[in-house]
């Protein structure tokens, strides 16, 4: 007997439907599975037939061939045990095909036949409802992921032979309810831009990197306060809109981080790395590839504190997904392409010791150390990078006044009324943020006025900025015009982008 | 081997040769033994020639009888039913690997033809 199952595996970051099928046929009791199937995939010939066996079903004594289609996608990861089982159950009578015509299957099976949650379920689904089908079956611990997309009912058995009564019609099990991605408007940080005394500068550019979502440099010598402000840039950060927010989601179903939180993506990623970090797993890598660092923080930050002490193949890496906004990753498995949008934020000491420049104490560094600290960052990383701010030492009066400076509430209003203009204006586009923009965006909605063009043009000349710096500058200029309101970048937009750009190099 | 069991196997291979003939096969050998192995039964029915391991079972504690067929004994049987098919003489010849399982409970005892199994 012949039978036709669907199930899912993920490709990347996007799900793909998989046809398994299952023929029964005489002769001695064996097991094969066909079609690329990677050692997970293997090993679920013993976890469906114990599976079976324990849900009280039959498992056929008799020669059973399963087979994967597409035949060849390699298929990895567990969640295709389920569609195998009913498949099997189909070709020995126990279901009819009709009943599983309309289904895709998706979960890992226990031995006692429990139905066990599986990573990358989110992005299954959103294909499922993409390619027209109308139900899918998911394990119970995926539920949160199953509220989330519209138009395909979401079934959540506990155990196989629940599936079995309900694709029966012995026992109806309930569709799952659809719950709204909800802005995290209630979202809790335990640090707030109010505690940060004075530093209004670099709070200034924080402020700017959030409304338009550009990178940004902060040097410091110790103890001024970098980490300090880049913890909070999360608290200033717009909420993901849903569009962002399911793709998040999406980007830790697929990296199995999901699991632990139970939750779906509500608040941006903050991610920080620690110097160490290869670059294979800053961008993403392994024989499969499995999305890195930089995709990890997707629509929010990638926080690399002590910036140069991260290895120079590290750093060289980021190059291009800071400025394609994605990053393809090629293995002799699979060559896979991962999102990578995200703030750069970056913190370092001018110098090894960390004390040139600052007012107070010498700085004992020889000229050449400082310039073997500085050449580890080469020139086109640094030109990536739109806001360049030295975080100077505190005075001691700043420290003990009792104003309070703003709170990271009344920033984020600012932030947020800043990337709505954005987001109305980038329409339609699938871009979020300025910093996002290309060429063509760039031209249709930076205008700016004669004054701003000719401090532009002086500006460029007089401090030989690159093409790609001069871009940049016009899209935080914008951005600063966002946060100000205005419809056209003034001089004084412009001339405090370029400040923010180039303040470091004097 | 006790002597019980031999007698089981006997018996169930004279059931399986009265199965076989029923169904229209001749038999040609009985217990053909080489160095190679053995090989319970060979038949012939419409120029196909089938080797048949049978195999008689009194209780499933074990598993069904089918699955004593492992991969070793298989392979056993291929070589030896290639060591008879030159013996004879008999090249360009149809083939068939057949499992007769019994399953012998009480006084009713069960008989199952796995036709083309390897």
């Amino acid at each position: 007997m012949y039978a036709k199952v669907y199930g899912e595996t993920t490709c990347g970051i996007n799900g793909e439907q998989i046809i398994v099928e299952v023929d029964i046929s005489n002769g001695l009791p064996s097991f094969d599975i066909v079609g690329l199937p990677d050692t997970s995939v293997k090993e679920s010939r013993e976890r469906v037939r114990a599976a079976l066996k324990n849900s009280g079903l039959i498992f056929p004594m008799t020669r059973i061939t399963v087979n994967l289609a597409p035949a060849d996608l390699k298929k990895d990861g567990s969640g295709l045990d389920l569609p195998i089982a009913v498949g099997i159950l189909v070709s020995s009578g126990v279901l009819q095909q009709e009943q599983v015509d309309d289904t895709i299957f998706v979960g890992e099976l226990a031995l006692d036949g429990t139905i066990r949650q599986i990573a990358g379920v989110l992005p299954m689904i959103l294909h499922a409802r993409d390619i027209g089908r109308k139900n899918i079956v998911i394990p119970a611990g995926n539920c949160a992921e199953g509220r989330l997309v519209d138009g395909i009912d979401v079934l959540i058995p506990a155990s196989l032979l629940e599936l079995v009564e309900h694709l029966r019609g012995e026992k109806v099990l309930d569709v799952l309810d659809k719950e709204a991605i909800c802005a995290a408007a209630t979202s809790v940080y335990d640090v707030d831009f109010a505690e940060v005394r004075g530093q209004q500068v670099v709070k200034r550019a924080l402020e700017i990197a959030a409304a338009g979502g550009h990178n940004i440099l902060m040097v410091g010598s110790p103890g001024s306060g970098k980490t300090m402000l880049a913890r909070r840039l999360p608290t200033i950060l717009p909420p993901l809109t849903e569009a962002e927010a399911l793709e998040v989601t999406k980007i830790y179903s697929i990296a199995g981080l999901l699991q632990r939180q139970e939750r779906v993506m509500l608040e941006r990623p903050f991610r920080s790395p620690h110097h160490t970090i290869s670059s294979s797993a800053l961008i993403g890598g392994g024989s499969v590839p499995r999305p890195g660092e930089v995709t990890l923080s997707h629509h929010g930050v990638l926080f690399l504190d002590e910036f140069p002490e991260f290895s120079r193949t590290a750093l060289e890496v980021l190059r291009q997904p800071l400025e394609d906004g994605y990053v393809t990753i090629s293995r002799v498995q699979a060559s896979l392409t991962f999102p990578a949008n995200f703030i750069m934020c970056t913190a370092q000491n001018p110098c090894p010791c960390g004390y040139l420049g600052d007012r107070k104490r010498e700085c004992s560094c020889k000229q050449f150390e400082i310039e073997r600290y500085h050449r580890k960052l080469s020139g086109p990383l640094l030109d990536r990078i739109d806001l360049q701010v030295y975080v100077p030492r505190l005075e001691y009066a700043d420290l003990q006044s009792r104003e309070a400076g703003e709170s990271s509430a009344v920033i984020r209003e600012r932030v947020i009324k800043a990337r709505q203009l954005q987001l109305l204006r980038l329409q339609g586009t699938n871009l979020y943020c300025n910093a996002q923009m290309g060429r063509r965006e760039l031209n249709k909605h930076c205008q700016m006025e004669a004054a701003a063009e000719k401090l532009l043009a002086k500006f460029f000349t007089a401090l030989g900025l690159s093409a790609r710096s001069h871009d940049r500058i016009i899209k935080v200029a914008r951005t600063i015009a966002d946060l100000d309101g205005s419809d056209i970048i003034t001089a004084a937009h412009l001339a405090e982008a370029v400040q923010l750009r180039t303040s470091l190099n004097s | 081997m006790t002597e019980a069991r031999q007698r089981l196997g006997k018996k169930g291979e004279d059931a399986a040769c009265a199965y076989l003939e029923r169904k229209g096969y001749v038999i040609c050998r009985r217990n053909y033994r080489c160095r190679y192995g053995e090989i319970d039964i060979i038949a012939a029915k419409g120029g196909e020639l089938s080797f048949v391991e049978v195999k008689t079972r009194r209780n499933l504690n074990f598993g069904l009888p089918r699955l004593a067929v492992t991969y070793a004994k298989q392979q056993k049987i291929r070589s030896a039913a290639l060591f008879y098919l030159q013996q004879e003489n008999r090249h360009q010849q149809m083939l068939s690997f057949d499992v007769i399982e019994i399953l012998v409970e009480g006084n009713v005892a069960r008989l199952h033809h796995l036709p083309h199994c390897f």
